[in-house]
C-alpha cells in the first residue's frame, strides 16, 4: 500500500451570536492537530474520538444491541447538528472578555493527515517513472458528512460558509476542488504550483471535495464553464463520454427554469472511487470505470444516467443543502425526481415506468424482508430512547449508522414518494415548488454579509411542505402522514368474480398489515377495467372494513361479433375473443395501475386475462406484471402470447427480455407437452440467423439495438432449458456453441463484448449437477462430453482475454462466473486458489468483485475457509465494502445453522473490525455490523461460551443453549479450524485468549452503567439541530502540505502467505488511526512548533513514530482557506459541558478526564 | 562483360535471398569474378609500390572498383537505350567515361605501359545459365508494320490473362465456416503456445496440462487495459467507419498543424496536452475560451513576505 500525507492549516473566522463563547468544537477525525490558535493566542484543545473504538476492549458482551446503542452514542457525542465535535478548543481567557463584545474570533489549526484510511484516496500506480506518469492521483471521498477525515471543520450539512482554498501541488498535477479556479501561481522554485479557488456561495464543509493527479483536461464544446477532468490516456474516452452532458444540463434548466447555480462545473473521473458518482459544490467524482468509447452499447446509458444523477444532486444536495439529517429524504427525493423526469424524456415513457416498478418492487421487497424505510424520522425528545424503527438492528439517528443497503432503499423510497406527490399536486406545481426553492436560495446565496439569510438554503421537511402548500394550495397532509412520517408498504391482495345478472364486477380487495414492515391503507385506489368497450377508471375507496367492492360493468358480454376494441390510449384493435369467457365482457382488470400507492399487489385473475393484458395493454408495467404471472399457467396459450410478444418489435425490449425467461419457465413446465423445436430456438433462427443456413448466426451490426438486446438474452433464457432428465437439451447447447462459434464482428462497429459474455452466461446456464458416482475426486478423463466443451470454450475465452481484453473484462467476468458453476455442480474440482488470484489487487474491479463473489460463495458451500480470509485484500474501500456485503448476502453460515465456521475467533475478529477497525470508514462499519447481524442475529453468538454465571445476560438462552453451546466449541471447532483454516484466525485466537482472561476481571454491570452514563446525558442534552448552532458567515483559511509517504504495508509478493497477510490486516485494524489515542498528543498543544513548513515536514515524520520507514516527498500540496466566521451559539454552556466532558471521560480516551476540570469553567 | 545492372541486382539479390547456401552456379559465377576483381586491385596496389595491404582495404577498393565498373555499364545502357538501340557501342562506353570524368586519351598509353602485370583470366566457370523464361503458348510474330529488328513478343502469359487458379468457393455457408474454424484454430494454437510457454494456471489437480489457463498477471494501472478499446477493435472501428468520416477527418487535421506551435500554450498545458491527439481541436477554440484551467500558471511574485 502506498500512501500520502498532507499537512494543512485552517483557518476560521467566528462570529459568535452568544456571548459566552469559551469554548469551540469541530469535527475532527485522523487528523493529527499540532495546534490551535485563537486570535494569534495559543489555545488549549482536547481531541477525542469515541468512535474509534466503540465498546471497550474488555467488554465481553459482544452482542449487537449493546454495540448499536455504543455506537449510536458515540456518533451522538461528535454530531455537528447538534453542536458537538471531536476537536474541543478553549477560547483563551484574555478573549473572553472580547467575546462579550461578539467580536470576530479567528480559528487557526495547524495539522497534518498521515495515511489517511479515509476520507482522502490515494491512488499510486506501482510502476516506473514520475508521480505524473504514473497516474497517481488523490481524491476525497465519504459517506455523508465525511469532510473531518481530511480537515477540521464544522462537518455538518446545515453550516453554510464561503471558502477559499489553496492547494500547492506538483507542477505536473492539477488540483481541482471546488469553486472558481482564480488564478494557478509556481512557487518559488517553480517546481510547484498553488491553486487558487474561491468559492464565494456559502457552502457546507461537508460538501467541499478535492482531487488532485495529472489529468486530462477536456473542456465542454458547448460550455466553456465545464471542464472535465480524466487521468492520463482516457482522453478519447472522456470526450466521446461527455459529448452528452449538455443536452443534460439544458434539460435541468429548463425544466427548474433556473441556472445552474454555480459559476462552473467540473467533473473529475477518478481509479477506485468509493461510489460512482458523488456530487459536491460545483463538481462530481465519478469512477473512471464509467468511461467508455463510442463502439460500448451497454455502458452508453448507465454513463448518461450516472451524470444525470450527478447534475440532479448539484442542484439538490449540494447547492441546496438540507436542514438536518431528517430533512435528508426531501433532497433525495427532489434529486431522485428529477432524475426521474430527465429518464422518461431521454429514455422515453417506457424506460421510465419500468424503471418506477423496478424500483418500487426493490424498495417493497426490502421493507417487507427488513421491516420499514422511515423517511422522516422524529426523535422526540424524551430521555427513554423511543426508537421508531425497532425492527433493525441498528440506529436510523444518524446517516453513520445506517446499512448502506437501508440507506439506498431510503433514496429509492424518497423519490417514489415525490412521485406521489407529484401526483398529488400535479407537476406543474411541483416545479414551480423546485423552482421556488432554489430562487429563494439563490437570492439568498448573493446576499455576502447577511449570513442570517443563508437559512433559505437550507432545505427542512417543514418548509419543503409549506412551499407545497402555498404553490399548490392543497393538503397532502395524509399522504406525507403515510408514506414519510411512518414507515412500511401496503400489501394487497386482489380477487374478484363477475356477477353475470347484476352485470357488475365483485372485486375484493384484501390487505395485510400485520406481518412485518406493512401498514394499513385507508383512503383511495385506483382500478382499470379492461372491458370489450372499453377502458374504465375506477376509483374505489379502501375503508377500514369494507373488502368487497362492486364494479358496475359497461358493457355486455358479446359472441362472435367482429368489432374493434377500443384501449386505453384510445387506439382500437381486432381481438381474437375465443379464449374469453363467454359470459363476461372483463378482459382485464388493473389495481393502482400507476403506482400511485407503495404496494405490492397480488392480484388473481384467470390465465387468459393476464394473456389479454400482455398482448394489448400497451403499459409496459402491466405486461411485466402479466409476464410475472404467466409463470403460473404453463399452457399453450400462454407460449402463444409470450411468443407474439417476443416477435413484436413495437414491444418495449425489457418486456421482451423478460418474455425469454418466463417463456423458457414455462418450457420446463411444460416439458411433456411440448412440441415441436426447443423455445424461441426457431424465434432466433428467423430473427438473427442467416435465410440460406439457418444454423449460422448473422455477421453483428447490432444496428437495431432492441434487438442486440433480445439477442443477447435469448441464448441466456434458452440455457435455462431442461429436458426430462433436467438436462439442459443437447440441442440448445449445440446451438449456443454454434453461436459462439460462428460469431463474427469484424464488420461490426460496435463492440461484442457483452454478447460474447452472454454466450459465457449461456453456457453456465446450461449446466446441470454432475452425476457423480460415489464420492470420487473429479478428474480429467470422467469429464462429461458436454462440459469438456462448455470447459473449452470458457478456457479460450478466458485466454484470449489475456490477450485482447475485452471492456471492462466482461468477458472475464462471465468466465469466472461459469467456472466456479462448474466446480458447483461437481464437474472440475472446487477449488478456490484461482479466484483468489483473480481477487487481488492489480486486476480490474469487476474482475475482482467476481472472483470474490466466488471466493464467498466457496465459503458458503464448503464450510472450510474462513470468510474473514477474505476481506484480507488491498484497502480500496470500495472492494472492501463489496466483500462485507456480499458476505451478507450469502452468508456461510446463519444464526440458526451450526456452522464449524461460527467459533469464538471469528466472532472476535468480525467484533474487532466493527468496534475498532472500520473506524476511518462509516460505510464499512456499518457493512461490518450487517455481517455480524447476519452471522449472529442481535443477541450475544451462541457459539460463544456463556459468561460468567453472575451476568444477567440471556437467562432463558442459557437455560436451552448451555450444553449445545459448549459442546461445538470444544469438539469440532477447535480441532477443526486449526486444522482446515489458514493462520490468520489461529493468531486472532491468542488474541480472543488474552482478551477472555483480561475480561474476567472487570464486573460486566460496571460497563453497564458506563453505558446508561454516555447515553443519558447525550439524550438529553441533544436538542433541536439548527438551534444550537447558529452560524454565520463562516468563511476559512485552509492550507495543507501533502507528503507522500510510501509503505510497504502488505506484501503484495506473497499473497498466499494468508497468515502473515492476516496478520498484516490485523495490525492495520489495530493501529490507532488518529494521534488522539497516543497520550504524548496531549503534550502537543504547549509544544511549540517551528512554523516554517520546511520544518514541519520532518516534525510530521517524527511524530508519526511508530510507523515510518521511507517518506517519500513526492508530491507536496498545500491548501488554504481563508476567513472561517462561525457563530455558535451555546445555550447549555456550562451544565451541559461538564456532562459532555463526564461522557467522554467513558470513551476510550479516557485518560483526558483529568483535564475536564479546567475545561468547564 | 554482362550487363553490370543484372550483375549488381543479381547479387543482391542473392546476398540477401539465400544466405548461407553459396552452391548454385549463378553463385560461384558472382564469387569467381569477384576474385579476379580482387587479383586486379591487389596487382595495382604492387604496381603502386604497396608490399602488402589489409583485407579490409582491399574489400573496400574492390567494392569501389566494382561500382565504378557497373556505374560505367549503367551510365553506357542508358546512352545507348536512349538513342533506341539495345547494345551499348564504343561511343556509349567513351561518352560515359568521360562524363564520370575520366580522360579516355589516357588509356591507350595506360594500357601499354610497362610495368603492368599480366592477370590470369578468371578460372573457367560455367557461366551462368540463365534461367529458361517460362514458355507458354506461342510468341506472336511482329505484325508486317514493325521492322524484324525490333525485338520478339514476350511470352504471351506476361500480358494475356491466364486463368490458373480454380474457382473460389463463394458458397456462403462454407465460407463462414471456414472463417470461424480457421480463427478458432488460430486462436486455440494461440492461446496453447502462450499457455506453454508462459505461466499456467490449472482447473485439474490430477492434470495440469489439460485446459490450462494463461495465469493472470496483475497490472498496475488495470483500468488502462480494460477500458480503452484494443488496437484490433479500433482497425475494426476505423474500417467501418472509414467510408462515413473520410471528409470529416480532412477538415479535422487542418486546423490540428495550425496549432501545434501555437505560441499562447504555455509550457504546462503543452505538457498536459501533450501525448493526445484530440484535444488539439479544441485548442483552436479555445484560444478564444476562457476556461480558468487553461490559463497560463503565473510566475510567482517577486517578493512575497516569508
Amino acid at each position: 500500500m502506498c500512501s500520502l500525507s498532507h499537512l494543512g492549516f485552517v483557518e476560521l473566522t467566528i462570529f459568535p451570536t452568544v456571548v459566552n463563547l469559551n469554548r469551540i468544537k469541530l469535527n475532527s477525525k485522523q487528523c493529527r492537530i499540532y495546534r490551535v490558535r485563537v486570535n494569534d493566542l495559543e489555545a488549549p484543545f482536547i481531541y477525542n474520538d469515541p468512535t474509534l473504538e466503540v465498546c471497550h476492549h474488555e467488554s465481553k458482551q459482544r452482542n449487537l444491541n449493546y454495540f448499536s446503542s455504543a455506537y449510536t452514542a458515540a456518533v451522538s457525542a461528535v454530531d455537528p447538528d447538534a453542536g458537538h465535535g471531536e476537536l474541543v478548543i478553549k477560547v483563551p481567557s484574555e478573549l473572553w472578555k472580547q467575546g462579550d463584545e461578539m467580536n470576530v474570533l479567528k480559528v487557526y489549526i495547524e495539522f497534518s493527515l498521515d495515511q489517511p484510511k479515509g476520507g482522502l484516496h490515494f491512488v499510486v500506480p506501482d510502476v516506473e517513472g514520475s508521480m505524473a506518469e504514473r497516474g497517481a492521483h488523490v481524491f476525497s471521498f465519504g459517506y455523508q458528512n465525511s469532510t473531518r477525515f481530511w480537515f477540521p471543520c464544522v462537518d455538518s450539512y446545515s453550516e453554510l460558509c464561503t471558502w477559499k482554498l489553496e492547494f500547492t501541488v506538483d507542477a505536473s498535477m492539477v488540483a481541482v476542488s471546488c469553486g472558481d479556479l482564480v488564478e494557478t501561481v509556481y512557487t518559488h522554485d517553480m517546481r510547484k504550483k498553488t491553486f487558487h479557488y474561491v468559492l464565494p456561495i456559502p457552502t457546507a464543509a461537508s460538501n467541499i471535495s478535492l482531487s488532485v493527479g495529472p489529468f486530462e483536461i477536456l473542456v465542454e464544446p458547448y460550455m466553456h464553464e465545464v471542464t472535465h477532468f480524466c487521468l492520463p490516456q482516457l482522453l478519447p474516452l472522456l470526450k466521446h463520454s461527455m459529448s452528452y452532458l449538455h443536452e443534460i444540463f439544458e434539460f435541468y434548466e429548463e425544466i427548474l427554469t433556473c441556472r445552474y447555480p454555480y459559476s462552473c462545473f467540473k467533473t473529475v473521473f477518478v481509479d477506485e472511487a468509493y461510489v460512482q458518482v458523488s456530487s459536491y459544490a460545483s463538481m462530481s467524482i465519478f469512477s473512471t470505470n464509467l468511461l467508455h468509447s463510442a463502439m460500448i452499447i451497454d455502458q452508453t446509458p448507465l454513463t448518461r444516467q450516472c451524470l444525470a444523477q450527478a447534475l440532479a444532486q448539484q442542484f439538490f444536495g449540494c447547492f441546496i443543502s438540507r436542514m438536518s439529517w431528517a430533512d435528508e429524504w426531501v433532497l433525495k427525493g427532489i434529486s431522485g425526481y428529477i432524475y426521474g423526469l430527465y429518464l422518461k424524456k431521454t429514455f422515453g415513457v417506457n424506460q421510465y415506468r419500468h424503471w418506477i416498478k423496478e424500483e418500487l418492487d426493490k424498495m417493497v421487497e426490502y421493507e417487507l424482508k427488513m421491516g420499514g424505510v422511515l423517511l422522516h424520522p422524529t426523535f422526540g425528545g424524551g430521555k427513554d430512547k423511543d426508537n421508531p424503527t425497532p425492527h433493525l438492528h441498528f440506529s436510523i439517528k444518524h446517516p453513520h449508522t445506517l446499512s448502506w443497503k437501508y440507506y439506498k432503499m431510503f433514496q429509492c423510497k424518497a423519490h417514489l414518494v415525490m412521485r406521489l406527490i407529484e401526483n398529488r399536486i400535479s407537476m406543474e406545481f411541483m416545479l414551480q415548488v423546485f423552482n421556488k426553492l432554489l430562487s429563494l436560495a439563490s437570492t439568498a446565496s448573493s446576499q455576502k454579509y447577511q449570513s442570517h439569510m443563508w437559512s433559505q438554503m437550507l432545505v427542512s421537511t417543514h418548509s419543503f411542505l409549506k412551499s407545497i402548500s402555498n404553490v399548490s394550495g392543497k393538503d397532502i397532509g395524509p399522504l406525507i402522514k403515510q408514506w414519510v412520517d411512518q414507515s412500511a408498504v401496503v400489501k394487497f391482495f386482489g380477487s374478484f368474480a363477475f356477477n353475470r345478472k347484476r352485470n357488475v364486477l365483485e372485486l375484493e380487495i384484501r390487505q395485510d398489515y400485520t406481518s412485518s414492515g406493512t401498514q394499513k391503507y385507508v383512503g383511495p385506489i385506483k382500478v382499470t377495467v379492461q372491458e370489450l368497450d372499453g377502458s374504465f377508471n375506477h376509483t374505489l375507496q379502501i375503508e377500514e372494513n369494507s373488502l368487497k367492492h362492486d364494479i358496475p360493468c359497461h358493457s355486455k358480454s358479446r359472441r362472435n361479433k367482429k368489432k374493434k376494441i377500443p384501449l386505453m390510449n384510445g387506439e382500437e384493435v381486432d381481438m381474437d375473443l375465443s379464449a374469453m369467457d363467454a359470459d363476461s365482457p372483463l378482459l382485464w382488470i388493473r389495481i393502482d395501475p400507476d403506482m400511485s400507492i407503495l404496494r405490492k399487489v397480488e392480484f388473481e385473475q384467470a390465465d387468459f386475462m393476464w394473456q389479454y393484458q400482455l398482448r394489448y395493454e400497451r403499459d409496459v408495467v402491466a405486461q411485466e406484471e402479466s409476464i410475472l404471472a404467466l409463470e403460473k399457467f404453463p399452457t399453450p396459450a400462454s407460449r402463444l402470447a409470450l411468443t407474439d410478444i417476443l416477435e413484436q418489435d413495437q414491444c418495449f425490449y425489457k418486456v421482451r427480455q423478460g418474455a425469454c425467461f418466463c417463456l423458457a419457465k414455462i418450457a420446463n413446465s411444460m416439458m411433456s407437452t411440448w412440441t415441436g423445436p426447443p423455445a424461441m430456438k426457431s424465434l432466433f433462427t428467423r430473427m438473427f440467423c442467416c435465410k440460406s443456413c439457418p444454423n449460422i448466426v448473422k455477421t453483428n451490426t447490432f444496428i437495431s439495438f432492441q434487438s442486440y438486446f433480445l439477442q443477447k438474452t435469448m441464448p441466456v433464457a434458452m440455457a435455462q432449458l431442461r429436458d426430462i432428465q433436467n438436462l439442459c437439451p443437447k440441442d440448445v447447447l449445440n446451438f449456443i456453441l454454434d453461436l459462439i462459434k460462428y460469431n463474427d464482428n469484424r464488420k461490426n462497429k460496435f463492440s461484442d463484448n457483452y454478447y460474447r459474455a452472454e454466450l459465457i452466461d449461456a453456457l453456465t446456464n446450461s449446466l446441470t449437477p454432475a452425476i457423480s458416482i460415489s464420492n470420487e475426486v473429479r478428474t480429467v478423463d470422467n469429464l462429461n462430453g458436454d462440459v469438456r466443451l462448455i470447459l473449452e470454450e470458457i478456457t479460450r475465452s478466458l485466454n484470449m482475454e489475456k490477450l485482447l481484453p475485452s471492456y471492462r473484462n466482461t468477458i472475464t467476468v462471465s468466465c469466472l462466473r461459469a467456472i466456479r458453476m462448474l466446480q458447483k455442480n461437481g464437474h472440475i474440482p472446487s477449488d478456490p486458489s484461482l479466484f483468489k488470484s483473480y481477487a487481488e489487487y492489480g486486476h480490474f474491479v469487476d474482475v475482482r468483485v467476481a472472483a470474490l463473489e466466488a471466493v464467498v460463495d466457496y465459503t458458503r458451500g464448503m464450510h472450510r475457509t474462513s470468510p474473514s480470509e477474505v476481506s484480507r485484500t488491498h484497502p480500496i474501500p470500495y472492494v472492501v465494502h463489496k466483500i462485507l456485503s456480499m458476505l451478507g448476502k450469502n452468508p456461510p453460515f446463519t444464526k440458526a445453522a451450526e456452522s464449524p465456521l461460527c467459533n469464538e475467533a471469528l466472532v472476535d475478529q468480525l467484533w474487532k473490525l466493527m468496534n475498532s477497525g472500520t473506524s476511518h470508514d462509516w460505510r464499512l462499519r456499518c457493512d461490518a455490523v450487517n455481517l455480524y447481524y447476519t452471522l449472529f442475529g442481535l443477541t450475544r453468538p451462541s457459539c460463544l461460551p456463556l459468561p460468567e454465571l453472575g451476568l444477567v445476560l440471556n437467562l432463558k438462552e442459557k437455560k436451552a443453549v448451555l450444553n449445545p453451546t459448549i459442546k461445538p466449541e470444544q469438539g469440532p471447532d477447535t480441532t477443526e479450524m486449526t486444522g482446515i483454516t489458514m493462520g490468520g484466525l489461529i493468531t486472532m485466537e491468542t488474541v480472543s485468549s488474552v482478551s477472555m482472561s483480561s475480561g474476567v476481571a472487570p464486573p460486566p454491570q460496571g460497563l453497564k452503567r458506563k453505558l446508561d452514563s454516555v447515553v443519558g446525558p447525550l439524550g438529553s442534552s441533544s436538542p433541536e439541530p439548527g438551534q444550537v448552532l447558529q452560524e454565520e458567515d463562516t468563511s476559512k483559511k485552509f492550507k495543507i502540505r501533502f507528503n507522500t509517504v510510501e509503505e510497504d504495508e502488505i506484501d503484495m509478493e506473497s499473497p498466499h502467505d494468508s497468515q502473515a497477510f492476516i496478520h498484516h490486516h490485523l495490525n492495520i485494524l489495530e493501529r490507532p488511526s488518529t494521534p488522539g489515542q497516543h497520550p504524548a498528543v496531549l503534550s502537543l498543544p504547549v509544544t511549540p512548533l517551528p512554523s516554517s513548513f520546511g520544518k514541519e515536514s520532518t516534525s510530521s515524520s517524527k511524530h508519526s513514530g511508530d510507523h515510518h520507514h521511507h517518506h517519500h516527498h513526492h508530491e507536496h500540496k498545500k491548501k488554504k482557506k481563508k476567513k472561517h466566521k462561525h457563530k455558535h451559539k451555546h445555550k447549555h454552556e456550562s451544565k451541559d459541558k461538564e456532562r459532555d466532558s463526564h461522557a467522554f471521560s467513558n470513551s476510550p480516551a479516557s485518560g483526558r478526564s483529568a483535564r475536564s476540570p479546567s475545561m468547564s469553567d | 562483360m554482362a550487363d553490370p545492372a543484372v550483375m549488381a541486382g543479381g547479387f543482391s539479390a542473392i546476398r540477401s535471398g539465400c544466405g548461407k547456401a553459396t552452391s548454385s552456379p549463378a553463385e560461384n559465377y558472382q564469387l569467381a569474378r569477384r576474385r579476379t576483381l580482387q587479383v586486379v586491385v591487389s596487382s595495382l596496389l604492387t604496381e603502386c609500390g604497396f608490399e602488402s595491404a589489409e583485407k579490409a582495404t582491399v574489400e573496400s577498393l574492390t567494392e569501389m572498383i566494382q561500382s565504378y565498373i557497373s556505374e560505367v555499364g549503367r551510365c553506357a545502357k542508358a546512352y545507348c537505350e536512349h538513342t533506341a538501340r539495345i547494345t551499348p557501342t564504343l561511343s556509349d562506353t567513351v561518352v560515359t567515361l568521360n562524363e564520370m570524368g575520366f580522360n579516355v586519351d589516357t588509356l591507350p598509353g595506360y594500357a601499354k605501359r610497362s610495368q603492368r602485370m599480366v592477370i590470369t583470366a578468371p578460372p573457367v566457370t560455367n557461366a551462368p545459365v540463365i534461367p529458361k523464361a517460362l514458355i507458354a503458348g506461342q510468341k506472336r510474330t511482329h505484325p508486317s508494320h514493325i521492322p524484324s529488328h525490333f525485338p520478339e513478343f514476350p511470352d504471351p502469359h506476361t500480358y494475356i490473362k491466364t486463368p490458373t487458379f480454380r474457382e473460389p468457393v463463394s458458397d456462403y455457408q462454407v465460407v463462414r465456416e471456414k472463417a470461424a474454424s480457421q480463427r478458432r484454430d488460430v486462436e486455440r494454437a494461440l492461446t496453447r503456445f502462450m499457455a506453454k510457454t508462459g505461466e499456467t494456471q490449472s482447473l485439474f489437480k490430477d492434470d495440469v496440462t489439460a485446459f490450462p489457463l494463461i495465469a493472470e498477471r496483475p497490472s498496475s494501472i488495470p483500468y488502462l487495459s480494460a477500458l480503452l478499446p484494443s488496437e484490433l477493435e479500433l482497425q475494426t472501428l476505423e474500417e467501418t467507419d472509414s467510408s462515413e468520416q473520410d471528409d470529416q477527418t480532412d477538415s479535422e487535421n487542418t486546423p490540428v498543424n495550425n496549432l501545434n506551435d501555437d505560441p499562447g500554450a504555455d509550457k504546462e498545458n503543452s505538457v498536459l496536452l501533450a501525448g493526445s491527439v484530440v484535444p488539439l481541436v479544441k485548442v483552436s477554440e479555445e484560444s478564444m475560451i476562457d476556461n480558468p484551467y487553461l490559463r497560463p500558471v503565473k510566475k510567482p511574485k517577486v517578493r512575497r513576505k516569508k
